[in-house]
């Protein structure tokens, strides 16, 4: 019995270890030995410069400001994307009031929820060529033609250095909205339909309802939320890479590590610098998602 | 080494245009302008290999490399404004043709870097890479590392059409010293371009403007477009901001001469303050305020676009603009060319001066499995058939000499030469830093957007790039190069 | 409107969907789901477009439809070729995900044994792993293997790179099942993969559903690692969001918009179409298990 279990173990565990190992956790090894040479990402045998690499990154411009955008994109796109979605799936799910003995949604919460989910499908590549279009600096633009009609002038959403990524950020939230709202919709159906019974009888009002009761209950959910939503704060790379000016501009206001480092490895030929940056991109993610899950652990309520 | 020193360097410059502007572009009307040489001009192109199919790799006039008859042959191409139909149709059949046994694959790529930097690292490589475009590999590293085979044994071939004359001795002079790392022939470059101010001569016409001299015309037509409600000048910085950089470079090197370019390349220090480079980024500043700002998010095709629809007047490019429009250039549309004007009266360079230039660069990587086809290949582009064809499919001239002869002139290959005529010995030398050192490159595209749109002074441009050619000197995982001419 | 009857005795006080609330919530979401629709529609329309249109007014109707531009899409694009290169390609990693990364989870969360832990965190850690860094020796590792611009590298990689997030989740998820069933399979003489395959599977049916659905999602639009893995002499073998980025750039270089946005609207229309057919079961089942 005994035996068998481990053949059991070992005979589940094989292939999903020794596929994740070579394909995984081996190149990432291999990085982390690159980051501390000057390879070139050609010869051989790279050179060992210890830890050169990490000194340069400190006095490097541009890669301070793109540790800079991480943390607006940390703080700023998990953030809306969740209230956004808090707040339509809060109207799809809660604000139509009780319907056979279930709260229920808004009328045509049904198609609005699968409107809003529609970006998810999308490739982030193609969403960014869409957005290319809409975000064109002129009045040919979608966003500016609309604007043209009002009488105001064209904005240049890409090109003014204290807008463009907000408007990359934008971006992200469009195609984020509608999973969150699925999310957290599927969140609030799990609630049962007593607590916001009682709570009416209390006399409590939409506000009340939410913040009171549906906020709380959704707390693990919105938690599961914003660590997706982090990671997803770390790359941005294709969206930067083809919506934004010269490729993170213009004067470096858009750029973000993984294109510096696509850029570093890839045009500069510097892949142990690349590497580098890698790895303190590593440590950053891993830190995030280390606090989160720390800082927002909360005693989980019951029902 | 200033551009009128007389020396060797600008002998070979000026025969070089002589030998490409004059005689292989021009036929038709202008050819009377061209009384001077036609060096080997009227062989029979049609001379091609009469190649032995199959010597099994051993060297004979036919096939000097000794290529073997049956290995196969990788060509990765650029499919950028050149297309790749010169490739699949001219090339590639030529190649088939003196070797049946070989087959020959075609590769099309716009991220040349991203599809062969890891097939460099594994060993993996192809046997000719057409290297350009936005994401082209950075040959100072290659080279530096072993990974480009040196194309002397190329040059030193005798030439298709004429098997008494090396290959050298067909191409443009200074075409092989373009292509030189650390003095040794490791790129090849094939095509022969011109930069400066295009315009649709049509228009002005229409509207009796004509091409500014100085900087003061300039502003001045800029006012006159600007009253006319159409965009005086403008690039695309989404993209394209090297576009606009090639004009300062330009303008440094007519008021101080090429020595500024040359020094610039060489990292010297302080070059990037010196008053040429900071007058020409003044200038420019000057015009780029007739920009709209939305110019700054478009790419270079969008800008060309609206200059076909006539909203765009003056527009900063090399001489493959014309046929990278074709498609989109309205009837009536007649592509012109300018030089950049004179920034101050006291300009080392007279305003005809103009940037020329062989480019496109092709390589052979030293471990190609079939480097000897490579070479081959390499030959028969340079083959007048081969060249010819190339002009043919691509619209673009040849480093090859007299290869177009014949062919019809486009209004802008038309006015091409004639400024090539006009600038004679006067040419603007190109730019090495632009491939030798990348990460300069790349700020200098930024602070040309920050300095054209208007965020940044002239001083500060100066300051910025000062700053960041030091940095680049410092650094040391970056080799240094030098180039005296 | 009002379905059901208070049955308390007491009248609704409020819900009127006709109340200011109400109203403001519909033209809420409505502006958002224009937000969604407009720019696919108008993508749509795009291909329509000449490119003196596409460069006029934004918010004008094409002046003529016809589909050059989704012929020339089509045949120098090779859309179609892209798409079902990418289906096979999502399908096979997809399932192979869902066998590994199901007998992992399954494994390290029900089962003790020495190194349980330490594998767990190696798989978890992944998922804040940068794929950039680990980019170029990837490269090396698939090529080394022989498996460089083929399917199955990329269905492999595919797989590893899925496995963290798969990992983490399921095992989760297999916490939360009740083990007196599994318990009381073993006692009848099931061996350890049978339960599995019979008792467990079954079981965890909602979270094995919801994670396929996350991987389809998440691979489909996988960018980065097959420009990496197929960067060869293979544009035969290209997956859609490969062969979209390439038509992007050569619309720069040959100024063909409408074509540019036919070949989106190419990639865009199947999946909309699939994930209309199936959007009950895509949202249901995305969340059913995130929610645990």
């Amino acid at each position: 019995m005994r035996h068998g279990r481990y053949r059991f173990i070992f005979g589940f565990l094989a292939a999903p270890v020794i596929l994740y190992v070579v394909f995984v956790i081996s190149p990432y090894l291999q990085a982390f030995y690159i980051s501390l040479t000057n390879w070139k990402g050609i010869s051989a045998n790279p050179q060992f410069i210890g830890l050169e690499n990490y000194t340069r990154l400190l006095d490097d411009e541009v890669f301070w400001a793109a540790v800079r955008h991480h943390g607006v994109l940390l703080l700023v796109m998990p953030l809306v994307t969740i209230v956004i979605a808090l707040f339509f799936s809060f109207l799809l799910n809660l604000s139509g009031g009780q319907r056979g003995g279930k709260m229920s949604g808004i009328w045509g919460s049904k198609v609005y929820r699968v409107i809003f989910f529609l970006p998810q499908v999308l490739a982030v590549a193609i969403v960014g060529v869409l957005f290319q279009a809409i975000y064109r600096p002129d009045e040919s633009g979608v966003l500016n033609g609309l604007l043209d009609l009002v009488g105001i002038d064209p904005v240049g959403w890409l090109i003014a250095p204290d807008l463009a990524l907000w408007s990359i950020i934008g971006v992200m939230v469009w195609q984020a909205v509608g999973f969150y709202v699925v999310l957290f919709s599927a969140g609030m159906s799990s609630i049962p339909k007593d607590v916001f019974e009682a709570a009416e009888l209390d006399g409590a009002n939409r506000a009340t309802l939410f913040f009171k009761i549906t906020l709380p209950l959704l707390w693990d959910t919105m938690q599961v939320a914003w660590v997706y939503l982090g990671i997803a704060a770390f790359d941005a790379f294709a969206l930067v890479q083809v919506l934004s000016v010269d490729r993170g501009g213009p004067d470096n206001s858009t750029t973000v590590l993984p294109l510096e480092i696509w850029r570093t490895a890839f045009n500069f030929s510097k892949f142990g610098y690349a590497s580098a940056m890698g790895v303190v991109l590593f440590f950053m993610t891993i830190t995030f998602a280390a606090l989160t899950l720390r800082v927002t652990r909360r005693e989980r309520i019951e029902f | 080494m200033s551009y009128s020193a007389g020396t060797p360097g600008d002998i070979t410059r000026r025969q070089m245009l002589r030998r490409i502007g004059l005689t292989a572009l021009v036929a038709g009307p202008a050819a009377g302008l061209l009384s001077a040489c036609a060096t080997g001009g009227s062989n029979a192109p049609a001379a091609t290999t009469s190649a032995a199919p199959s010597s099994g790799g051993a060297v004979s006039p036919a096939n000097p490399f000794g290529v073997a008859a049956n290995a196969p042959l990788e060509v990765v191409i650029f499919k950028g404004g050149l297309g790749d139909s010169y490739a699949t149709d001219v090339h590639e059949p030529m190649y088939k043709k003196a070797f049946p046994q070989a087959t020959v694959k075609h590769v099309a790529t716009q991220q040349i870097a991203q599809t062969l930097q890891p097939r460099f690292a594994s060993g993996e490589v192809p046997d000719v890479i057409a290297n350009s475009g936005t994401d082209l590999m950075d040959t100072g590293a290659l080279q530096q590392e072993g990974q480009l085979l040196d194309l002397t044994e190329l040059w030193d071939a005798p030439s298709m059409d004429d098997p008494a004359k090396k290959v050298r001795d067909t191409v443009a002079p200074g075409t092989i010293e373009s292509g030189l790392i650390d003095n040794k022939p490791f790129l090849m470059n094939y095509v022969f371009s011109a930069y400066g101010l295009w315009y649709d001569s049509a228009l002005f016409e229409k509207n009796g403007w004509t091409a500014p001299k100085t900087f003061d015309e300039f502003k001045a037509l800029c006012e006159k477009i600007k009253a006319a409600g159409i965009t005086p000048f403008a690039y695309a910085g989404k993209n394209a901001s090297y576009y606009a950089y090639w004009m300062i470079l330009i303008s440094a090197a007519k008021i101080e001469g090429n020595q500024v370019l040359i020094d610039i390349d060489n990292l010297e220090d302080g070059v990037w303050k010196r008053d040429s480079v900071k007058q020409a980024a003044a200038a420019w500043a000057e015009i780029g305020k007739y920009m709209d700002k939305s110019f700054e998010g478009l790419i270079h095709t969008e800008v060309q676009t609206r200059q076909n629809q006539g909203k765009v007047a003056l527009y900063p490019s090399g001489s493959w603009l014309e046929n990278e429009q074709k498609s989109q250039t309205p009837e009536g549309f007649k592509y012109a060319l300018t030089p950049t004007p004179s920034v101050t009266a006291a300009d080392k360079m007279p305003f005809e001066a103009i940037r020329a230039a062989a480019g496109e660069a092709y390589i052979v990587p030293a471990k190609a499995k079939n480097p000897k086809g490579g070479l081959e290949y390499l030959r028969i582009m340079l083959s007048k058939e081969g060249a010819r064809g190339f002009t043919e499919k691509s619209g673009n001239i040849t480093v090859v000499t007299g290869a177009a002869d014949g062919l019809d002139l486009s209004p802008g290959n038309a006015s091409l030469s004639a400024a090539q005529t006009a600038a004679g010995q006067n040419i603007v030398t190109f730019s090495a830093f632009e491939n030798w050192y990348k990460e300069l490159e790349t700020e200098l595209r930024k602070q040309t957007n920050a300095l054209m749109f208007g965020r940044i002074s002239a001083d500060e441009f100066c300051d910025k790039m000062q700053k960041a050619a030091d940095k680049s000197k410092s650094d040391s995982s970056i080799t240094k190069q030098k180039r005296t001419v | 409107m009002v379905s059901k009857p208070a049955s308390h005795g007491r009248p609704r006080r409020r819900r009127n969907p006709l109340g200011a609330f109400g109203a403001l919530s519909h033209v809420a979401l409505l502006v958002w789901a224009i937000l969604i629709i407009g720019p696919i529609l108008w993508t749509f329309l795009g291909s329509f477009k000449t490119n003196a249109e596409i460069f006029g007014d934004p918010i004008t109707l094409p002046s003529s439809y016809h589909w050059d531009a989704w012929g020339r899409a089509f045949q120098k694009a090779h859309i179609g070729q892209y798409m079902l290169n990418t289906v096979f390609v999502v399908t096979c990693s997809t399932a192979l995900t869902m066998l590994l990364g199901s007998m992992a989870a399954y494994v390290l969360a029900r089962y003790s044994f020495p190194g349980n832990r330490a594998i767990y965190f190696l798989f978890v850690s992944g998922m804040t792993f940068p794929v950039f860094l680990a980019l170029v020796p990837l490269f090396f590792v698939v090529r080394q293997l022989g498996l460089i611009d083929t399917h199955f590298g990329v269905i492999l990689v595919y797989v590893a790179y899925s496995l963290p997030f798969t990992v983490f989740f399921l095992s989760a998820f297999f916490k939360t099942l009740p083990t007196s069933v599994a318990e009381a399979a073993m006692m009848d003489g099931c061996s350890h993969t049978r339960t599995f395959f019979q008792i467990m599977v079954p079981m965890a049916k909602p979270g094995l559903i919801s994670i396929t659905i996350f991987n389809i999602l998440g691979q489909w639009n996988q960018y980065l690692l097959p420009i990496v893995l197929l960067s060869g002499n293979v544009e035969d073998k290209w997956l859609i969001t490969q062969g979209v980025a390439n038509i992007s750039t050569n619309a720069g270089y040959e100024a063909d918009w409408p074509g540019l946005f036919a070949a989106l609207s190419m990639a865009i229309i199947p999946v909309m179409i699939v994930y209309i057919i199936f959007q009950r079961q895509i949202q249901s089942g995305l969340t059913s298990g995130a929610v645990k």
